[in-house]
């Protein structure tokens, strides 16, 4: 079942062109220039209830400006968005009540008190139960392992602490739908791990996320499919098997020479990585030719110490996707 | 009944914020209730000084600033927070985490931000009020019925110039300065109206109604409210609604910053 589609989604910003230097400081003060800026251009997509949908794309490429308008937060200039049966800027306080947002560089928590005021403001504001309260905050501050954290004033908590509780605040009133804008920026890998794990055991449970983010290893542990957005325009729209199928069936080679080599290939393999003349990584076609006849062939043309065989990186297929 | 409830928890965060700083929240509503009672000195020293406000006395002047005082501070702690509040989420891109609430964005952070550094204000100003009031005498309960309904339109009056400031920080971000346009008007609402000229009087009850903030309530426990001055209810009023929905409609405006 779909839960959220949204068809031709335009974002434009009108913005000012200024120089730079004092003369054009100067200038710009009189007359300036109009720039019209689509942040989001044209999008549309569907995403299925229950599943974990990532949105990737680079800097300024429209992913944040996308979960604004899904979240009900920005009215898009055009285009439609229906989630759950809501227009979510139109419907916005009805809609609201139904998704849960975690935005990684916006605080929801009142940074003087300890986030379990901040907690109980909420319950007033969703109109939770007691009851309700109490087992949700218990089983997401156990979740979380932060029962004592949730006393301390939000100031004081380092950023992992601070994003745990950001979480429990959205996930308080039994969200369908949460918005993740970049969750683990800034996290150790244990808070991102803890996080992670959360939103799988909350997805399990039949919650859709809809995650956007830096780190890939957030989409590989999570993410059923994955939209990639580049200059507001969408050039991704599938699961993470396929994503990783894009650029063809390509495994990874790393090996340790026993003599130094300097070409640009071997066995019909293109080297890609050289971190020194023996230690050497190739990109190998599967469909040309399967890993296991490389792999007997490979002593023919080179002896080597030590070998070791990958999946083509997920960092090295979004560059590639973003840079065509 | 929800809103109320929702009010009260805000309500609750606003304070337990205070509290966080509780020397800054002591000192805060100290200095302002010392600096309200200081200002009336002006006032004193310019009666000490044989001039005055033609056809008022001292105490009844001092009366109308008390009464400015507490209006203000009523104000301030309904619809101040909106302002800055408005202005600061826009400029640094965080206001969606308001709109994140199943509330109306203006409600929330009326609420969720109450100024509790107005109350020491406020308090100076009911105190001032009560003494000004025990020198002049008031006017009987049709007096204070009519104080009552004028207070409250000067209060609607401050709540509806917020918004409407507050509102414009949606289209020209960062306009730090207009609060001090708007606070310079207020000024209008502290002396008798009688004292300015025709054009400022007509401005002053009936465009930008700020008499009624200080003037028309303060007159009406004195008993000397111009019964025709009761028609600045409706401009009154009509500010304040203006401000809820200017607010409210430039909100679809609102265009984030960069993520």
């Amino acid at each position: 079942m779909v839960a959220i589609k949204a068809e031709n989604l335009v974002k434009s910003y009108t913005t000012y062109k200024r120089g730079s230097g004092f003369k054009e400081t100067v200038k710009s003060f009189f007359k300036r220039e109009k720039v019209l800026i689509n942040a989001v251009d044209g999008i549309s997509f569907e995403i299925e209830q229950g599943t974990v949908c990532g949105i990737l794309g680079p800097n300024g490429a429209g992913k944040s400006t996308t979960i604004k308008m899904l979240c009900g937060a920005l009215f898009p200039t055009s285009g439609n968005i229906d989630v759950m049966g809501y227009s979510p800027a139109r419907d916005r306080m009805k809609y609201v009540r139904k998704i849960g947002a975690v935005f990684g560089q916006r605080s929801q928590l009142i940074w003087d008190i300890p986030p379990v005021d901040s907690f109980a403001m909420n319950k007033a504001i969703y109109g939770i139960s007691d009851e309700d309260y109490k087992k949700r905050l218990d089983e997401m501050t156990e979740l979380f392992d932060v029962g004592e954290v949730i006393h301390k004033p939000t100031r004081v908590l380092s950023l992992g602490e601070r994003m745990k509780c950001e979480f429990i605040m959205a996930m308080l009133h039994s969200p369908e739908i949460v918005f993740l804008d970049e969750p683990t920026i800034g996290l150790d890998v244990i808070a991102k791990n803890q996080i992670r794990e959360v939103v799988g055991e909350m997805n399990r449970k039949g919650t859709t996320f809809i995650l956007t983010t830096h780190d890939l290893e957030d989409v590989e542990q999570l993410a059923d499919n994955v939209i990639i957005i580049n200059h507001g325009k969408k050039v991704f729209d599938d699961t993470l098997t396929s994503l990783r199928n894009t650029l063809g069936s390509k495994k990874i080679v790393d090996l340790t020479l026993t003599k130094p080599y300097n070409g640009d290939e071997i066995n019909g393999a293109k080297v890609i990585g050289r971190d020194n003349e023996f230690d050497i990584s190739l990109e190998v076609d599967t469909e040309k030719q399967p890993v296991t006849e490389f792999l007997k062939s490979l002593t023919d043309h080179v002896s080597f110490r030590d070998i070791s065989v990958k999946e083509l990186p997920m960092d090295m297929i979004i560059t590639r996707i973003y840079s065509e | 009944m929800r809103y109320i409830k929702i009010y009260l928890a805000c309500l609750h965060t606003a304070f337990s914020r205070a509290a966080a700083y509780r020397l800054d929240f002591v000192l805060g509503n100290l200095i302002t209730l010392l600096s309200n009672i200081i200002f009336p000195l002006a006032t004193v020293l310019i009666y000490a000084n044989g001039a005055r406000f033609s056809g008022w006395t001292m105490w009844e002047v001092l009366l109308i600033q008390s009464v400015f005082s507490m209006s203000n501070a009523l104000a301030s702690m309904i619809s101040g927070s909106v302002l800055w509040v408005t202005m600061d989420s826009i400029q640094a891109g965080s206001f969606e985490t308001v709109l994140l609430k199943p509330l109306s964005p203006l409600f929330f952070i009326a609420a969720a931000n109450f100024d509790t550094g107005s109350i020491g204000l406020f308090l100076g100003g009911l105190a001032m009020t009560v003494i000004s009031a025990s020198f002049t005498g008031i006017c009987g309960t049709g007096g204070i019925l009519l104080f009552l309904l004028m207070f409250i339109s000067g209060a609607a009056v401050m709540c509806g110039l917020d918004l409407i400031m507050a509102a414009i920080s949606f289209k020209w971000v960062g306009n730090s300065r207009i609060p001090e346009i708007f606070d310079s008007i207020k000024e209008f609402g502290k002396y008798p109206m009688g004292i300015f000229p025709r054009s400022v009087q007509v401005l002053s009850s009936l465009i930008l109604p700020v008499s009624a903030v200080g003037f028309f309530p303060a007159s009406a426990l004195l008993g000397r409210l111009d019964i025709r001055s009761l028609i600045s209810v409706l401009p009154c009023m009509l500010f304040l609604l203006f401000g809820v929905w200017i607010y409210n409609r430039m909100i679809k405006i609102y265009e984030g910053v960069g993520g």
